[in-house]
């Protein structure tokens, strides 16, 4: 039986969960359900707007499962689902390659400089997401300022058209959009590893590298996870950063073509059905992060 | 009997508004037993959906089929004063119009004003019908207007109030084809779809090519500086003029699909960047040969023009009457107005010389349908450069022969929009 202070009501420290879980029913859930009505639903004669089917008796499934069929080989959305997933997992791949050496720096070696090089991760913050990658727009135009660096140093003197349909540019975006939401939860994560556990490793004759790698690497894994799992959701989604630094339909997003369908005309149950199965391939991922935190925490719980 | 007239009047009621098909109509009077006596009467509704039905049964209107649009109430009577204080709500695109205009005209009537804006017409159409907005007037275009008739979300229109349209406005749009007698709207501006382009970039000599569509399909020099607007009608309607195929409100799978098929030919073409910013990008160069609306390059000239670029660099090319998209915007009064007076009034200022002609060249760039704006005439004052008078429209651009893109069935619609998914997905 849980232990409680005798001054407080026992309620009292669920109430704390409440403004949370208020929250979760009216920003997640009720939205959620929404766009669920929205892919088994209909639309208005008249108006062509969305008809939810609330009542799961009402559901008419067709669209989901036409939707689900294109993701298919050979299907509708087969290609942009491909492409999006190559996308997202060099974007992130490239993110934890440049993140985790910061993240790492900064909690193991930055001493007087921590609350400064924080203060910078958390800088990019202060600017837009929109605005950034429109500064991204002028630096790469190609007239811009990294194109006549380049071909003044030499480095690349025709140097490539950035902004035309190049999935580079779109990768890069993604990247320097993103890395900051990963870098931040991952420095907690690093932060919260007992450092007397790296003392031990080296006590008993690790190597530095030895103890990274038998020792902080794999403790932080569940802070890798995370922090993929936090750039990885929204980056699967997105349609602004291909619309804004290519526009060319050979590196459209998944998030395009939900922006497509939603954004007007008589088929937003095909919008809905495409956010439906993209959660669900993202519900996948997190749920092998809460099994590994889960473990985790069990491993130590145990020990 | 009562409950078998009711369940007749609720089956036919749910065919004329289009919930269910003629086929599911059929069906349900058979089981009420009204199937055979009923069937002269549900034929003529099947010549009508032949036709082309659009919401509510009104038929879908095109240059060469003018549709009455039905009053669902009277308009107000003639002769009433204006209403005064209160807000007056502008619903609109954004930097549609000119805030000084509206700012002016609440100063006229001794109203506050303010300007609601939408990004794209399904959500003007979406938050009217929601009443997530509550408008005074409101842009509308005639492909939305049966919609908009059919869901009392606009209300009929007095003459009187609106004396400059016939005054002021081409002749050829007093009574167009999409609200015959302008029961419900009055027009506001008119573009082109035709081709933009840098003659500084672009050597081809585009008017006097036999086929001046098929420059995008030879465009393999310009590759990654070309673009198409980014809308499922003209994206495929592009494709469909380039083989000669006029038909551009059509419902035939295979005549997108075909449209699709040239479309999504271009991608290793020319790469082309699927947007509307071509206002932009064409000035200022990052974009060579771009689809384009007549009133964005003009609108472009006149406020993304680098300093040190001169506009005739820009060129513009629309096709002769019938052979190219031809579109305009209107205004209509919002249903929910409690100022429908005024909003007559506005209907009446936004059609006024001076007004319409400084929206136009003080502002947005697209060209208002009044007799007192000529080609000619801008370019002599200077106001466009001489080699964009092709995207300046006359009176003689509207007739029957005009091609315009309008409503479409929803299951024309879905065609189209699936078919555009497909192109923009780059598979």
């Amino acid at each position: 039986m849980r232990e409680h202070s005798g001054i407080y009501p026992r309620w009292l420290w669920q109430a704390f969960a409440l403004p949370g879980v208020v929250w979760l029913i009216l920003l997640f859930l009720v939205p959620f359900y929404a766009v669920i009505g929205v892919a088994f639903g209909g639309v208005d004669p008249i108006f062509m707007i969305p008809v939810p089917a609330w009542n799961p008796l009402d559901w008419n499934a067709e669209s989901v499962i036409r939707t689900l069929l294109g993701f298919l080989p050979g299907g509708d959305y087969w290609v942009v689902f491909l492409r999006t997933t190559v996308y997202v997992a060099l974007a992130l791949a490239i993110c934890l390659l440049v993140g985790y050496p910061v993240a790492y720096y900064i909690s193991r070696h930055a001493r007087r400089t921590k609350s400064v090089l924080l203060a910078l991760l958390v800088l990019p913050f202060w600017v837009s997401y929109l605005m950034r990658m429109l500064a991204w727009v002028n630096l790469f135009a190609p007239g811009g300022y990294v194109n006549d660096f380049l071909a003044w140093s030499h480095i690349l003197p025709d140097p490539p058209d950035w902004l035309n349909g190049n999935p580079v540019s779109v990768i890069l975006a993604l990247v320097y959009g993103y890395i900051p939401y990963l870098i931040l939860p991952l420095l907690a994560a690093l932060d919260r590893i007992d450092k007397s556990l790296l003392e031990a490793a080296r006590d008993l004759g690790a190597s530095p590298s030895s103890a990274f790698l038998h020792v902080t690497l794999p403790l932080s894994m569940t802070g890798v996870l995370g922090a993929s799992v936090i750039i990885a959701l929204p980056m699967f989604g997105d349609y602004y950063t291909p619309n804004i630094i290519s526009g060319s339909p050979t590196t459209s997003m998944l998030g395009n073509q939900i922006d497509l369908f939603f954004h007007g005309g008589p088929q937003p149950s095909i919008g809905a059905s495409l956010t439906l199965i993209l959660s669900l391939f993202l519900a996948v991922l997190m749920t092998y992060y809460m099994y590994s935190v889960a473990r985790a925490t069990r491993e130590v719980r145990d020990e | 009997m009562q409950n078998h007239d009711a369940g007749v009047s609720g089956i036919l009621e749910a065919l004329r508004t289009g919930r269910i098909s003629r086929r599911q109509a059929f069906k349900a009077l058979a089981a009420v037993g009204f199937g055979g006596a009923l069937a002269p009467a549900l034929s003529r509704l099947a010549a009508a959906e032949d036709a082309l039905m659009g919401p509510g049964g009104i038929p879908l209107a095109r240059p060469d089929k003018p549709v009455t649009l039905p009053l669902w109430e009277d308009p107000i009577k003639s002769g009433m004063e204006p209403e005064t204080d209160g807000t007056f709500t502008v619903f609109n695109y954004a930097d549609y119009i000119d805030k000084a205009l509206v700012d002016e005209f609440g100063k006229q009537h001794k109203v506050k004003t303010q300007i609601t804006t939408f990004d794209s017409m399904d959500q003007c159409i979406t938050r009217l019908a929601t009443h997530a907005v509550r408008a005074d007037v409101t842009n509308i275009t005639p492909d939305r207007l049966a919609q908009a008739v059919a869901g009392k979300l606009i209300k009929p229109v007095n003459p009187d109030y609106v004396p400059n349209l016939k005054k002021n406005v081409w002749p050829s749009l007093h009574s167009p084809f999409y609200d015959q007698e302008s029961r419900y709207t009055v027009p506001y501006t008119v573009y082109t779809t035709g081709i933009g382009w840098r003659n500084d970039k672009v050597k081809e000599d585009i008017p006097n090519l036999s086929n001046p569509w098929s420059i995008f399909w030879n465009s393999q020099a310009y590759k990654g500086y070309v673009g198409v607007l980014d809308d499922s009608r003209e994206a495929l309607v592009l494709a469909m003029l380039y083989r000669g195929n006029y038909d551009i409100n059509t419902e035939d799978p295979a005549a997108i699909d075909k449209a699709l098929e040239d479309l999504k030919a271009l991608i290793p073409i020319c790469n082309p960047k699927v947007n509307i910013t071509e206002y932009q990008t064409l000035p200022e160069g990052t974009s060579w040969l771009h689809q384009c609306w007549s009133g964005d390059l003009l609108g472009g000239v006149f406020s993304y023009m680098p300093e040190d670029t001169d506009p005739s660099v820009l060129s513009y090319w629309s096709a002769p009457i019938g052979k190219g998209p031809i579109q305009n915007d209107c205004w209509a009064i919002s249903a929910t107005t409690k100022k429908p007076v005024l909003a007559h009034m506005w209907l009446n200022y936004i059609v006024d010389n001076t007004v319409a002609t400084d929206n136009f060249l003080n502002f947005n760039g697209y060209q208002p349908p009044m007799n007192s704006i000529t080609p000619e005439q801008l370019v002599a004052q200077g106001r466009i450069p001489a080699n964009l008078k092709t995207a300046v429209m006359t009176a003689a651009d509207f007739g029957p022969g005009a091609l315009q893109e309008m409503t479409l069935t929803p299951k024309g619609q879905a065609l189209w929009q699936s078919a555009y998914a497909k192109f923009v997905s780059g598979a």
